[in-house]
């Protein structure tokens, strides 16, 4: 067999060849020499980025590295509500229908240009445009024409309910009102772009030598694969950031960036980084902090084909899961849940949903035609290969054999290929997850509307549908909560389309000689902020 | 028969070897006796027992999911010792059929053959085991055909080496005199004469299958099916618990001591074998 697997693999020879693995990383960057230095914050990406072109970054890793590099319309304050920062202000005006963003006129491209309104309408126009075939195109569909011109039936981008009516407003129409678009204002796809980069430079607009930005740090450096380099941008108008340098590794293995951490060579970690079994001791270390997310895990079901095309089932299924497991096996804070919307959210509801009940499960699996699990098809549930889903999949695995008497299969795929088999084949039982791009629940509960692509379990409700609709429409925020409550009702309660698992918390370290980094619930690192704490013989 | 009389003297004079031996056929039963042995469960859930650290309830501890680990262990064997001998056979007849028909033809049928396997010896070993795990699947037959179609090549060269020296030995060529058909000449007449090293090289292929299986699910390519009764590979357990080594070294430790003392106690069967089976050695 391989002699160097065979070498890798004998237990006492792993030391040496973790340091070697350690050098190799960081050969060619030695951050060694300035393990010390105030000035530079040591961050693991985790993997490489796969885009720093926002209109078409999709992943955490990139949207961590332009949430440093940019800043638009909006941000979001400690309670989620979305605050201007490149607006100075806006007005909702005709009941929702429009809204005109005043940009201040202090913020500068870091090559000295003013950012216009022009600036993003477009960037709005280009996440919108087929040619540049954005996942995200649809954030925007709420602006008039914009469907259409993204569908391809209307050519002319003109006629698309964004505008720059001057230098410094930007006027959008809507299609009907959307209590929500604000918050779509604070999200990184929606970051103004400079036209004559991206012209002059095409797909390489995004290279270090060619990106030009506005927020608080700069790009200085793109080695793939490997690191990137984050200076602080000396006149971003906030104020220059007190680190001058970020370092973003991209170090997959947990293990190694846990060790690195804690030789020193790293200054934060977050799940990305952290191995499960691991956080128990972190948790009691100094640095460590967990951030409750945006972000929900659930098990969906094929309703298309049998078994699961009983409800019956899904709900027998959905009653033998006693979800206050996953804190215990994940070693996360997990928070268990059996409605979908995640707290923190409007609309969140923990009252929803089906709770752990074995009799009532075996009662209903029997009625289906299962007694004690007998006759039951062999079904597989799947999940994408990460060691945190493999140890949920693995216990409720054991959790359904014991409770119901139904011994299923797991299997995993990596990442690409399991998407492509949600998308064309869904297996019967599904592992996924959403994380809140902006934090509404219109963004969560859209996933399972009919024509969603996200809705890979192919469940159909004109009703739910209904309500999601009215729901996006209705300004009020008690009658969008009554609305959303009956939603919810029908995806994980009554039809049982889905059996939200929990809701994730981040795990975090810090080292402790930092302070100010702000981890937001949507899994935003925002390191503005900063700064060595102060040591008390300096006061 | 005159050698396994001289193999069961040595045994007995050899300490060392009984004690591998016995180790082996230790592990063996117990994998296979498994269900009788154990009052757990290999698979299932426990939440009220997660990571707990050895104790007399459970000697080896629990890992993350609340198993037993020993359980876990001792289903275990039965996937390394299947892959272990499985692989060593499929190759062993593969390898020797191979060698027979290319030492024994030799010319350009025997030029070929070999370029064929240098070929196969050239190929990294984990490509080709990636590239056949796809289309046989991560079970136990897979890894088994897979390993041995990797392994075949050793036989076959060492089959073909001692063939070209047997075949030009004088009671070959007394058996060709005599008009024996080469069907009978190969196996009759130079088979028995090569067995004691392909017994070497086979008691030498059944670790390195072990632990090429070790390193297979280390790297996340092996066996790992708890509700099989096949269980889950010793190297699966190991990278299992790798993560946690820092905090719960006993999830690593005792699947690596598992593979080590067993790889360990092959080595030793596989070097007391060769020295009792070298004719030059007294």
């Amino acid at each position: 067999m391989n002699l160097t697997l065979v070498f890798l693999f004998r237990k006492g020879r792993l030391r040496p060849v973790f340091a070697l693995l350690i050098l190799l990383i960081f050969s060619g960057c030695n951050p060694f020499s300035r393990g010390g230095d105030d000035k530079v914050f040591r961050v693991n990406l985790s993997t490489e980025p796969p885009s720093l072109d926002w209109s078409l970054a999709t992943d955490h890793a990139s949207f961590n590295v332009i949430a440093n590099l940019m800043v638009g319309l909006a941000d979001f304050d400690k309670s989620l509500k979305p605050v201007p920062i490149v607006a100075k202000s806006w007005n909702v005006l005709e009941r929702g229908r429009r809204i005109v963003f005043h940009l201040r006129d202090d913020l500068t491209w870091s090559d000295g240009k003013k950012v216009t309104a022009e600036d993003f309408e477009y960037s709005w126009k280009r996440l919108l445009d087929p040619k540049t075939a954005s996942q995200y195109a649809y954030i925007l569909f709420d602006i008039v024409n914009a469907e259409e011109f993204n569908q391809g039936k209307l050519a002319d981008a003109d006629q698309v309910g964004v505008k720059a009516t001057d230098e410094r407003t930007l006027e959008v129409r809507l299609k009907h009102p959307a209590p929500y678009f604000l918050s779509i204002a604070t999200f990184e796809v929606t970051y103004p772009q400079r036209r004559d980069v991206i012209e002059k430079h095409g797909t390489k607009w995004t290279d270090p030598e060619n990106i030009v930005t506005n927020g608080p740090f700069l790009l200085a450096s793109w080695k793939h694969e490997n690191e990137i380099q984050l200076k602080a941008n000396p006149n971003f108008f906030l104020g220059k950031p007190a680190i001058e340098t970020v370092e973003m590794y991209m170090i997959t293995e947990k293990t190694t960036s846990l060790a690195l951490y804690e030789q020193g060579k790293l200054d934060f970690l977050d799940n990305y980084s952290i191995p499960t079994l691991e956080k128990p001791r972190l948790s009691k270390g100094p640095g460590f902090r967990r951030v409750p997310q945006l972000r929900g895990e659930y098990y969906g079901f094929a309703v298309d084909r049998k078994p699961f095309d009983d409800v019956r089932v899904r709900k027998a299924f959905a009653m033998a899961i006693d979800r206050s497991v996953f804190p215990r096996i994940l070693h996360g804070g997990e928070q268990p849940a059996t409605s979908w919307i995640p707290p923190g959210m409007l609309a969140h509801n923990p009252k929803i949903g089906l709770t752990y009940n074995p009799p009532e499960a075996r009662r209903l699996l029997r009625e289906a035609g299962y007694p004690e699990g007998k006759g039951f098809p062999r079904v597989t549930v799947s999940y994408n290969t990460l060691e945190h889903h493999k140890l949920v999949a693995e216990a409720i695995q054991g959790m359904w054999q014991r409770n119901l008497g139904v011994v299923v299969q797991l299997e995993n795929q990596d990442w690409k290929v399991y998407l492509k088999k949600l998308e064309t084949d869904p297996p019967p039982v599904f592992r996924s997850g959403w994380g809140a791009d902006y934090p509404d629940p219109d963004n969560f509960m859209k996933l399972f509307t009919s024509l969603s692509g996200n809705n890979h379990g192919r469940w159909k409700s004109p009703r739910y549908d209904e309500l999601l609709e009215e729901a996006a429409r209705e300004m009020s925020e008690k009658k969008r909560i009554r609305l959303y409550d009956e939603a919810q009702k029908i995806l994980c309660e009554t039809e049982v389309a889905i059996m939200p698992l929990f809701v994730v918390v981040e795990s975090t370290v810090l080292n402790p000689r930092f302070t100010g980094l702000e981890y937001n619930s949507m899994s935003r690192m925002v390191l503005r902020h900063v700064r060595p704490k102060k040591v008390s013989s300096e006061k | 028969m005159k050698l396994f009389q001289r193999l069961a003297g040595e045994f007995r004079r050899n300490r060392l070897l009984t004690a591998s031996l016995a180790f082996i056929a230790l592990v063996t039963l117990a994998g296979f006796l498994a269900p009788l042995i154990s009052p757990y469960s290999p698979g299932g859930f426990e939440e009220q027992r997660l990571l707990e650290v050895p104790s007399a309830a459970h000697w080896l501890g629990t890992d993350e999911l609340g198993r037993d680990v020993l359980t876990r262990i001792l289903y275990g064997a039965r996937v390394s010792i299947a892959v272990g001998l499985g692989t060593a056979l499929i190759a062993l007849l593969i390898g020797t059929f191979y060698g027979l028909v290319s030492g024994y033809a030799g010319g350009a049928l025997d030029s070929f053959l070999m370029r064929v396997v240098d070929i196969f010896y050239g190929l990294p070993d984990l490509l080709i085991f990636v590239l056949l795990s796809l289309f046989l699947g991560r079970n136990i037959t897979g890894v088994l055909i897979a390993l041995g179609l990797i392994t075949w090549v050793r036989f076959a060269r060492i089959t073909r080496g001692q063939v070209l020296q047997a075949k030009e030995l004088i009671y070959v060529e007394g058996a060709r005199a005599i008009g024996a058909s080469h069907v009978r000449i190969l196996l009759r007449h130079i088979l028995p004469n090569i067995f004691a090293p392909l017994l070497v090289t086979l008691t030498f292929s059944i670790p390195a299958a072990i632990l090429s299986e070790s390193t297979l699910s280390f790297i996340g390519l092996g066996i790992n099916d708890p509700y099989n009764a096949w269980g889950t590979s010793w190297g699966t357990l190991a990278q299992d618990g790798w993560r946690a080594m820092r905090t719960y070294p006993h999830l690593i430790f005792f699947p690596a001591l598992a593979i080590f003392l067993t790889i360990l106690a092959f080595n030793f069967l596989g070097n007391g074998l060769r020295d009792i089976l070298d004719p030059k050695r007294n």
